[in-house]
């Protein structure tokens, strides 16, 4: 870096475009690096692991309208309806359906005595029998399934055992084993649960919530109300088959009833990410639109330069510099302007962090996206300002003599 | 030192073919101090060019200081005329942005000297033409024959065998054309070559040896005493019509 006093002799000579240039990359370094950590954390959350088998699982509704239905027998006959259609891998009646934004969670109680006792974190719940594992697609990582004989039917006060996800175990027991352990629904001592099993991972239905991850099944078979949840587990694709003839085999069960909202779980997940996705899509936008201006900025800046200099340029080439002493020159003198902006941005971009921290309450900006920015933004001016800086160096040198 | 075998230059535009230089001939010794005369469009820009390796010719054989210039890399050209030739040219050609000091320092950078060696070199040739005392000025707050004066001191602070000047004096009024003769003259007196294109008949007397060019060839002449503006052609069995500083040579072709 022979020139790097001389270009800087040249450049407060000729402030205004420079400067410009200079605000333009303050602001877009500020922007990027907080823009692209926003963009990673919606991203990072739309990548959790769900734990099922989310291409695989669709659920649907019926909704009774007949007076005087008994709801309990009428699920285990619509149960063993759906089970017999081809096609079929596992199905369950269920209180919710992950990740659909909407469904039931509770806190539990647990410990060894009344005096000892304590809350367990908030968790989702779902009711379901014994085929309610292999239809999520969740994976058992200790314990054992429910049996068949196990699952009440009716009301979920019935409910006696649990499995719980790992995330649930691990918040509540931490290392201690959690098949065997005892929680209470309410107080301590009312309705015990007696954990039986463990599920690697089973997220619960409101993905902005923290204990997303904490999730109970419950061996009960819900007869309730005059609605009820299914969800089926069938090869992927093969819900708009299913369909048509989940709806006639119901109805020819009993026509007095609506069977709506099929819905697979890759189409719940969108839904219920679409803000997280819209923003970061956004934001992506703007960051290229951002670096695409600064890159303009930058080759036009140095054509202007070119233009301007064509003279001197010839002159320096007539003077004894080779090709690449004039592509350097450039390029030195813009990673003295890239630079500089990048530091200042940098430190314009924490202050916006720490603003957007306390304004929005998002996380404080991790240090590598200002410092990522900058090293992007390196790369981009070497690209911006080579191709432009190797036709200057195509200046004849002749040109020293040639206009005056 | 310089010699030109055959030399043509041909440029070549969608329109039109323009010969520049056809078979031109020339020796130039070392110490040689030559100007250039010849009226304008005949090729003395493209001659002092193909000269300083600012622009390639057609066809002709080019040696300078035993080197052939036929068939050098971009490179190699660049690294001779940084080494070998200091430039001077009409418009003085300084960068308006840097001091007279960083202006002259310039070649040096190229060269790749250390700072000590371009500060020594810089204050030297600055103090040659008379400037050291402004070496933090701006090109533009300097008259004319100063800047020409800067630029002379550019082109010697690489300490160059050889000097190639297009109207050095094109743009100054004559008092101060004929201090920047008087620089080139004690510069050449040191022991540069110096090639000088000028209009100025007065100046070009000065010079050891006259040479025209006409129509892209050399046509060598001896000046008439008492100065008289036209040339006398002369073919190498005439002899010199007298004994002035200008000397004969022969004519072209
Ligand atoms: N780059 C070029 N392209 C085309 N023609 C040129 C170019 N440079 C010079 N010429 C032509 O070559 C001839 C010689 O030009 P030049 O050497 O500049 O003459 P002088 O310096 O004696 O006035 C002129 O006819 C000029 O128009
Ligand atoms: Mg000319």
């Amino acid at each position: 870096m022979l020139q790097i006093k001389p270009i800087i002799s040249t450049l407060r000579h000729n402030k205004s475009g420079p400067l410009l240039l200079l605000l333009q990359i303050i602001l877009s370094v500020a922007i990027v690096a907080n823009a692209s950590f926003i963009i990673n954390e919606r991203v990072q959350l739309m990548s959790r692991e769900s734990g099922l088998v989310e291409d695989e699982v669709f659920d649907f509704t019926v909704y009774n309208f007949e007076e005087g239905v008994d709801y309990t027998a009428q699920n285990s006959r619509d149960m063993d309806i759906i089970r017999g259609l081809a096609g079929v891998k596992a199905s369950t009646t269920s209180s919710m359906t992950p990740l659909s934004g909407g469904g039931w969670s509770s806190t539990f109680t647990y410990g060894q005595s009344e005096e000892t006792a304590k809350d367990a974190p908030q968790a989702a719940i779902y009711y379901g029998d014994e085929q309610m594992v292999e239809t999520l697609g969740v994976e058992m990582i200790a314990g054992r399934n429910f049996y068949q004989s196990e699952i009440e039917s009716g009301h979920p006060n019935t409910a006696n055992l649990a499995i719980v996800s790992q995330a649930f175990a691990t918040v509540t027991w931490g290392d201690e084993p959690a098949v065997g352990q005892t929680i209470y629904a309410g107080g301590y001592g009312e309705q015990a649960l007696k954990v039986i099993g463990v599920v690697k991972t089973l997220q619960g239905a409101w993905v902005n919530s923290s204990h997303l991850d904490n999730a109970i099944i419950l061996n009960v078979e819900l007869g309730l109300t005059s609605f009820n949840r299914f969800l089926v587990r069938a090869e992927p694709g093969l819900m708009t088959e299913l369909k048509p003839q989940i709806i006639a085999a119901l109805h020819k069960e009993n026509k007095n009833r609506v069977i709506d909202g099929f819905t697979m779980i890759t189409e719940h997940r969108k839904r219920v990410y679409r803000d997280h996705e819209l923003m970061a899509t956004v934001l992506s936008m703007m960051v290229i639109l951002l670096l695409l201006i600064t890159s303009l900025g930058l080759a036009g800046m140095v054509m202007f330069n070119i233009e301007r200099r064509t003279k001197q340029i010839g002159t320096r080439r007539a003077l004894g510099a080779k090709k690449r002493d004039i592509v350097s020159f450039f390029l030195v003198e813009n990673y003295i302007i890239c630079l500089t902006g990048g530091v200042i941005g940098a430190l314009v971009a924490v202050q916006l962090g720490r603003q957007l921290m306390s304004v929005y309450s998002l996380p404080q900006l991790e240090l590598i996206y200002p410092i990522a920015t900058v090293v992007g933004l390196v790369v981009l001016t070497t690209v911006a300002v080579i191709l432009p800086a190797r036709k200057a160096a195509k200046i004849s040198p002749a040109i020293a003599t040639r206009s005056v | 030192m310089l010699s030109m075998k055959s030399i043509s230059k041909v440029f070549k535009t969608d329109l039109v073919e323009t010969h520049a230089l056809r078979d031109f001939n020339l020796e130039v010794k070392e110490g040689e101090f030559v100007a250039v005369t010849g009226p304008s469009g005949s090729g003395k820009t493209t001659f002092l060019n193909i000269a300083g390796l600012l622009e390639g010719f057609t066809h002709g054989d080019y040696f300078l200081d035993g080197v052939n210039i036929s068939n050098l890399s971009d490179n190699k050209s660049a690294a001779i005329r940084n080494e070998k030739i200091g430039f001077i040219f009409q418009g003085f050609n300084l960068i308006p942005d840097l001091n007279l000091a960083e202006n002259v320092e310039v070649p040096l950078r190229y060269r790749g000297f250390n700072a000590a060696e371009r500060k020594r070199r810089v204050q030297h040739a600055l103090e040659q033409v008379g400037l050291a005392a402004r070496m933090k000025h701006l090109p533009s707050q300097l008259s004319g024959g100063q800047q020409q004066r800067v630029a002379i001191a550019r082109a010697l602070a690489g300490e160059p065998r050889f000097l190639l000047a297009d109207e050095p004096t094109g743009n100054l009024d004559s008092m101060m054309a004929r201090q920047v003769m008087e620089l080139l003259e004690e510069i050449n007196k040191a022991g540069t070559t110096i090639i000088m294109v000028t209009h100025d008949p007065e100046l070009a007397r000065r010079a050891q040896r006259n040479i025209q060019i006409v129509d892209g060839q050399v046509c060598d002449f001896t000046m008439y005493q008492g100065g008289a503006e036209k040339p006398h052609l002369v073919s190498d069995t005439e002899s010199p019509s007298d004994g002035q500083q200008a000397q004969t040579e022969q004519v072209a072709g």
